[in-house]
């Protein structure tokens, strides 16, 4: 598998910078800022749970590589985006930052990007646009597939610990993006031999911030750069009370069931609408094509334990189990993350 | 990582399999036991005239299948009903030819009550007993953790409820929702479920050491509601009969791996809870749209007689196209 530098800085400039802990981390403003962020439109190939070699597009942190997802970007309303995004490959692309409910037109556009050329964005975002959101390339239906996909996160201003203005709490610094994708190795082969698109899509891998899971005794099991159950920009790892809101995103042509142990989630918003009310869920249904959920796990102790407890390990799994797969079989290899409770 | 680092590896043709049967952490007295064992040559008659091999869980209370598993059983698996409250234990009794487990799905134990193999173990050559707490009244289902696309594809889940404690206020017999949720006269548990019978041949470990045994593409034939051909039998065998005048609470449940949407024939439902918690607020409905694993406890009150057509849609989850329905009624007089 070619490493990714998950370590680098997630949204150039001020005050976004991804942690070594995978979280999301964020200290608010009084004052706007330019958030500066370069993108290369590149291509390579990893390797699958099952050894298969498969391609993928991806808007890299690096003109070389493959960054799946991109690496976010976090910021405030006020705040202006200015993204830079360099089209290294022979087909023209683009990069879009889609709305934020259903329906809404794109929040910003590069237009598209010639095969070598340069495209900008830049974007002051008007207070009322707090939320998750995906950033893709649409010049094809397909293209978001081979990984030209990403999250922003827009906070509201002034605050660490809200999704939008009055939404229920999460602990400053507990929020992360669960980036889903599906993964058809024809359409990818198509993609990189020119050859004919295929006309139906059969996925063989399923991903959760680009990475499958790898129980243990698998091999790479434990590998952060590899095993999705330990990947700490997927891993929810916290103590009793560490609420963390969990920004979902469905980049992919599945929908899927999002299931966690331990805790239900607290629902806030579907599709980038507020919910009515709050209701508790162990199970959530995400759309595919740029389907979207924010909800707060709120790592509250185990509630049917007997004796009670407060650690433990435990999955996130999607309950479509077609997507606990890889190439057909190896169930515990595909889209899954852990839960800890330290 | 849980309780099995560096486990793994194979059993005979299993692989990443954790097996064990420990003793149960800070085991105590149960208000309420289960005893469960497993069948794994069942079948389902459809109303086509084809049988589907079925596996499932026996309550070997009952003196169902003891535990060796190769014979047949009820499908679903048989109930588990707890009081709120209660500590339950759930025995599971597996030979050493197979793996399984018993998730309590949307029950939320320690993890080595949790039945999820690679975090505590799967269970072989003997019993484990699963340890909880009936915290909170609703609609849950328990299902095999092992090899789980295959394993609840064959039919490895029951229902569970949880009831809420009696109010001394009610006069005895009274049955609610949860506490202080909605009286009902009348009770349905509709699972609803999807078979490809392609998946129905396979070995219980099949392809969890690699090889492409088709486990990532479920292109189901059948769509059942608790255990019975939608196609038609479901039409009567789970319809719901109950008078102008009564209350039903369905306990609607997603057993399926694609999305369904449920249409009650035009009548209104309120929904009153979900995933085994109270909304805060009813929902009024006439259909649902659920995931896998969701469930939905839906209160109807019909005002006028009929027979109500109850359709659900099984929905392709890439192309979003409806694969099949199963229907059933509610017959109101």
């Amino acid at each position: 598998m070619d490493r990714r530098d998950f370590l680098k800085v997630g949204g150039a400039g001020l005050a976004t910078t991804m942690m070594g802990t995978g979280i999301l981390s964020w200290t608010p403003r009084a004052e706007a800022a330019t958030i500066s962020k370069t993108y290369y439109i590149n291509d390579g190939t990893r390797t699958m749970p099952d050894g298969v070699s498969v391609y993928f597009k991806s808007f890299g942190d690096s003109p070389s590589a493959l960054s799946l997802p991109a690496s976010h970007i976090i910021c405030q309303e006020g705040d202006t985006l200015s993204i830079t995004v360099i089209n290294r490959l022979l087909k023209t692309h683009n990069f879009v930052i889609g709305g934020l409910k259903a329906g809404d037109p794109p929040l910003a556009s590069t237009g598209n990007i010639a095969s070598g050329a340069t495209g900008k964005i830049t974007y002051t975002i008007p207070a009322g646009k707090a939320g998750s959101y995906m950033f893709y390339d649409n010049v094809t239906s397909y293209n978001r597939f081979l990984g030209l996909h990403g999250g922003l996160a827009i906070m509201p201003s002034g605050s660490s610990t809200t999704l939008y203005a009055g939404s229920p709490t999460f602990k400053a610094n507990k929020q992360l993006f669960w980036i889903l994708n599906d993964i058809d190795p024809a359409l990818h082969n198509a993609v990189r031999l020119n050859t004919t698109i295929p006309s139906t899509f059969t996925p063989r891998y399923f991903t959760i911030n680009g990475l499958s899971s790898r129980p243990p005794g698998a091999t790479s099991h434990g590998e952060p750069l590899i095993d999705a159950l330990y990947d700490p920009r997927s891993k929810l790892s916290g103590s009793v009370g560490d609420r963390t809101l969990l920004r979902m995103l469905n980049a992919g042509m599945c929908s899927h069931s999002v299931h966690t142990h331990a805790n239900h989630m607290e629902w806030l918003t579907n599709n980038g609408t507020v919910r009515p009310s709050v209701w508790k869920k162990d199970s959530l249904y995400l759309r595919n094509n740029l389907g979207k959920i924010d909800a707060i796990f709120p790592f509250a102790p185990p509630p049917d334990a007997y004796p009670p407890v407060t650690t433990g390990h435990f999955p996130m799994h999607l309950h479509d189990e077609m997507s606990q797969t890889a190439g057909g079989g190896l169930y515990q290899f595909g889209a899954m993350t852990e839960i800890e409770f330290h | 990582m849980g309780m099995n680092d560096g486990g793994g590896g194979g059993m005979g043709q299993a692989c990443y399999v954790y097996p064990g049967t420990p003793a149960t952490p800070g085991r105590v007295t149960p208000d309420v036991s289960f005893s469960r064992g497993i069948y794994m040559n069942g079948s389902m008659l459809m109303d086509d005239g084809r049988s589907v091999t079925i596996w499932g869980f026996t309550d070997l209370a009952a003196g169902g299948g003891g535990g060796m598993g190769g014979g047949g059983g009820a499908f679903p698996s048989p109930a588990i009903r707890v009081t709120e409250g209660q500590i339950v234990h759930t025995s599971l009794t597996v030979n050493m030819m197979w793996m399984h487990t018993i998730h309590h799905h949307g029950i939320e134990p320690s993890m080595e009550n949790d039945g999820v193999g690679h975090f505590s173990h799967d269970v072989t050559g003997g019993t484990y007993t699963y340890q909880w707490k009936a915290s909170n009244a609703g609609t849950y289902f328990y299902h095999c953790h092992t090899n789980t696309p295959l394993h609840a594809e064959m039919g490895m889940y029951g229902g569970l409820i949880i009831d809420p404690k009696p109010l001394a206020t009610d006069p005895v017999g009274t049955k609610r929702a949860f506490k202080n949720g909605p009286i009902y006269d009348v009770e349905a548990i509709w699972a609803c479920d999807e078979i490809d019978p392609a998946w129905h041949t396979l070995d219980w470990a099949a392809a969890t050491c690699g090889g492409d045994a088709g486990l990532n593409n479920l292109n189901p034939k059948y769509f059942i509601i608790t255990g019975v051909d939608g196609a038609n039998s479901a039409l009567t065998a789970m319809a719901v009969n109950m008078r102008v005048g009564q209350t039903a609470l369905v306990r609607y449940i997603c057993a399926g791996f694609h999305p369904q949407k449920i249409d009650f024939g035009g009548l209104t439902v309120s929904v009153v809870a979900s995933d085994g918690r109270p909304l805060p607020a009813a929902w009024s409905t006439k259909s649902i749209e659920a995931s896998s694993a969701e469930r939905y406890d839906c209160i109807i009150k019909p005002t006028t007689t009929g027979s109500y057509t109850v359709t659900v849609q099984f929905i392709h989850w890439i192309t979003g196209k409806v694969m099949g329905t199963a229907r059933t009624r509610i017959n109101v007089t």
